[in-house]
């Protein structure tokens, strides 16, 4: 009943790439909605943005995000006509969307604040700490 | 030099290099399969296809004449391999399967595609393992406490041994939770077709340890060689020696679970998780490429079979979970309070309870059939004839009593595992061999009763006693003067001893009558059956018992030996033993009242007057009698009443001595001279009584089942 696997990974063991692509999943989702709440956009748009900020997304990724995020009301689509080939899907924010986006906006700054902190104590306290147990 | 192809692709028509196109459409297929637990997958792969059409279409504006494999390869780059994106999926899809009653997609393929099922496979608990986390897994999949699982389980292996090799075949089949959340690399157990000898199974096992498929092989074939040949030794004598079972038909019954359990590696993914190769679009190609070299023609035909055994598990399994689906729904509208869901709880774990107990009866049962009739394997030979009789008594050991132990088994597993593989071939695959059992157990009781359709004509031979002229008698078995091998776990009752080549039936029959001269005189009287009168008759001359006067004492062998060659076949002997009057005899215990062991197929058999003669005086072991005119009286006053007082008028007057031994030494009997006197003999019948009389019956064959399920539930 489970579909073909074609997960694959050769360890699971923490390593750094994957700490980093773990950190950068978690704002993922809320780096795409802050496009998105700018104005309707067009996937690959969002690809170039993202890519602007040197934060790198596959459209791989980013197609089923977007889905799920539509599926669960936040987004919504519209067609837009192209001037070569097909309409376009269009992404912009729904009003849940944007009660979630700022939401997420709260937890962020509360996050990014918490980090700050954390991080520049941890730049003080740390070397003192580690002469005292010596 | 490459062919041009124009296709249709998301409402533009794009032309397209015929192996660019292959590489694109091998990419859309994966992702449809990496999506294809996605809710909105359609909408996904569809809208990658329409940015990929886009892309082409941008391509071709630049004045490309045609889409080339760099130009479809850079773009599948910046799109995403699915193994590029996996992590993200498998960490979204690990958090999906949490969440319960979740529904995902049937493997049914296409064809079935909006089948849902709810799936909660059966996987191994990494978390909470002890050993391998099977019992942790079971207690998840049922939504039990895991300790009871536990218990049964261990209940199961201490009953009957199996549980170790639940636990081993689960432990290897079944994948662990940690590779399905993380996503993990790992390889599967598949059975290997391309390699396979009998089921592949042994192919799917070197592929899977990554040696060479001899060496699996001849590992399951070392021991099944060992198993035939030495098929005696593990039978009645070693039995309870565990590992001496899974180690010899052990392996053919692992085999032969192991290809009912594990899946056949059908698809090209399943082939590379089989080898363990990382799964991704270049692996796949590859083996596409060596299966199309390797396979060419019969591709098509493969892939129909395929496409119908995929339609149909998928429309099998579709079914079930409709109904699991239904059940589970009421079970959750059941349980919507709290003291609801705790008293569904505790019915669940009854229920469950109750199942497992039944079922464990039930394969406890058949196995316990089984194992009494592999206890009963060393007596084969002395049964069976060998050509057809004996292909049919193996056809019935093999079809008609383990198949049904191994399919119930089976089965249970497939239940528990969820197996995808097709049920219906092995239920008929199943039922085809139990009717194949039926036939071989029919014929073989055709065949043998066959066997016994005639007797020998009854011929009474006078047998010479060296010294008939003495006061007193005494009729007991010949001293054990070999070693016999008695098993102490496979005791065959009427089986006196089994030996290498013998067995000992005593189907011995004594009759005391009245001499009418002054001396004792001994008649033998030899009975066979057979499939025709002259076989009855040389197989009682075959008949090998001798009764021998040594001084005081008639000495009877041990029992009537059987080779396999004369086989058993009701073989007895009937012994008159004439007493003149005014003289004594005495029997020993055990003699006479026929541990007797006859088959009985409703010929002839009842008819036999020897086996209801009233000629005969009735008499008790050990028990000392005068021959008198009127019959036989017990030699000893207080012995004349009725032999129900026998014992409590003996019992005082027994000696300090110890009971007398079964097997009594010859030596304490001296000579005695005819002109004994009374106070000797008197003497000696103190010696003699012992104050238990035994209790003997007429043992029939069914019996020694009987006799062999009570040593086994010990």
């Amino acid at each position: 009943m489970h579909s073909f696997d074609l997960s694959f990974k050769k360890n699971s063991c923490m390593d750094i790439q994957n700490t980093q692509s773990q950190m950068r999943k978690g704002v993922l989702e809320f780096c795409i909605l802050s496009i998105i709440q700018q104005g309707e956009v067009y996937p690959s748009d969002i690809v170039d943005k993202m890519k602007g900020a040197n934060l790198h997304i596959l459209e791989g990724t980013l197609y089923p995000l977007l889905t799920r995020l539509k599926n669960a009301g936040y987004l919504t689509y519209r067609w837009v006509e192209s001037n070569s080939g097909p309409p376009r899907k269009y992404f912009l924010m729904t009003e849940a969307g944007l009660q979630f986006y700022s939401k997420l906006q709260r937890t962020w700054k509360e996050l990014a604040d918490a980090v700050e902190t954390l991080t520049s104590q941890d730049g003080k306290e740390n070397l003192p700490d580690e002469n005292t147990q010596q | 030099m490459k062919k041009v192809i124009n296709i249709n692709f998301q409402g533009r028509v794009i032309p397209i290099e015929e192996s660019a196109y292959e590489i694109l459409k091998r990419y859309i297929e994966s992702l449809r399969q990496f999506f294809a637990n996605e809710e909105g997958r359609d909408e996904i792969t569809n809208d990658i296809e329409s940015r990929i059409g886009e892309l082409f279409g941008e391509q071709l504006k630049k004045g490309v004449p045609c889409i080339t494999d760099a130009d479809v390869e850079s773009i599948i780059a910046s799109i995403g391999r699915p193994e590029d994106f996996e992590a993200d999926e498998a960490e979204y899809q690990g958090a999906k399967a949490k969440a319960t009653a979740e529904q995902t997609f049937t493997p049914g393929g296409g064809s079935q595609g909006h089948t849902h099922v709810r799936t909660e496979r059966f996987f191994r608990d990494e978390n909470n393992k002890l050993i391998g986390g099977v019992c942790a897994g079971l207690a998840n999949y049922f939504g039990i406490d895991k300790l009871v699982v536990r218990i049964l389980f261990i209940l199961f292996t201490l009953g009957f041994g199996f549980g170790v090799i639940a636990y081993l075949i689960l432990w290897v089949a079944i994948p662990s939770t940690a590779s399905e959340k993380i996503g993990a690399y790992r390889k599967r157990l598949f059975r290997n077709p391309e390699n396979k000898l009998i089921g592949g199974v042994c192919a799917g096992l070197a592929s899977y340890f990554g040696v060479h498929v001899w060496v699996p092989r001849i590992l399951f074939i070392i021991p099944f060689l060992s198993f035939v040949t030495n098929w005696h030794h593990w039978g009645a004598f070693n039995f309870p020696n565990f590992i001496n079972l899974s180690f010899s038909p052990g392996a053919v019954i692992i085999y032969i679970i192991l290809w009912l359990i594990l899946p056949e590696a059908v698809t090209t993914s399943d082939r590379l998780e089989m080898k363990g190769e990382k799964v991704d679009l270049n692996s796949i190609k590859n083996t596409i490429q060596k299966d199309m070299e390797g396979f060419g023609e019969r591709a098509k035909v493969f892939g129909k079979e395929v496409g119908e055994v995929a339609a149909q598990v998928g429309s099998e399994i579709g079914q079930r979970g409709k109904q699991v689906g239904s059940e589970a729904a009421g079970v959750a509208r059941k349980s919507g309070s709290t003291i609801g869901n705790a008293i569904g709880i505790i019915v669940k774990i009854f229920v469950y309870f109750i199942l497992g107990v039944v079922t464990i009866s039930i394969v406890g049962a058949l196995f316990g059939v089984g194992i009494a009739a592999t206890g009963l394997l060393p007596l084969k030979s002395y049964f069976i004839a060998d050509g057809w009789q004996n292909a049919l008594a193996w056809g019935t050991y093999i079809f008609f009593i383990w198949v049904p132990v191994i399919g119930l088994i089976t089965w249970i597993i497939r239940k528990i595992a969820r197996s995808k593989s097709n049920g219906s071939a092995l239920r008929f695959a199943f039922i085809a061999m139990w009717i194949l059992g039926w036939v071989c157990f029919i014929g073989l009781l055709a065949s043998v009763s066959n066997d016994f359709s005639y007797h020998n004509s009854p011929n009474e031979n006078a047998i010479g006693i060296s010294n008939p002229g003495v006061q007193k008698l005494q009729v007991k078995y010949v001293k054990n003067d070999r070693y016999y091998f008695n098993s102490s776990f496979l005791h065959l009752e009427p089986f006196a001893t089994l030996d290498e080549d013998t067995a000992f039936v005593r189907n011995i029959h004594l009759r005391l009558l009245k001499s009418d001269n002054d001396s004792f005189h001994v008649k033998m009287l030899k009975i066979a059956y057979g499939a025709s009168k002259q076989q009855a008759q040389q197989r009682a001359e075959n008949i090998n018992f001798n009764v021998n006067q040594k001084d005081s004492t008639l000495l009877f062998d041990r029992g009537i030996p059987i080779t396999k060659r004369d086989l058993f076949r009701n073989q007895s002997v009937y012994v008159t033993v004439y007493v003149p009057v005014g003289k004594k005899i005495i029997v020993n215990n055990g003699i006479g009242w026929a541990n007797d062991v006859h088959l009985n197929f409703g010929g002839d058999m009842d008819d036999w007057y020897w086996r209801n003669d009233n000629e005969g005086y009735d008499w008790d072991d050990n028990v000392e009698y005068i021959m008198t005119n009127e019959g036989l009286k017990p030699a000893h006053n207080s012995d004349v009443n009725d032999e129900d007082n026998n014992d409590s008028l003996s019992k005082p007057e027994e000696p300090a001595q110890p009971a007398e031994p079964k097997a009594v030494d010859s030596s304490r009997y001296h000579y005695q001279p005819t002109n004994d006197t009374e106070e000797n003999d008197a003497k000696k019948t103190e010696v003699s009584i012992t104050p238990v009389r035994t209790i003997k019956k007429a043992v029939k064959i069914t019996d020694i089942t009987s006799a062999l399920f009570e040593r086994l539930s010990l």
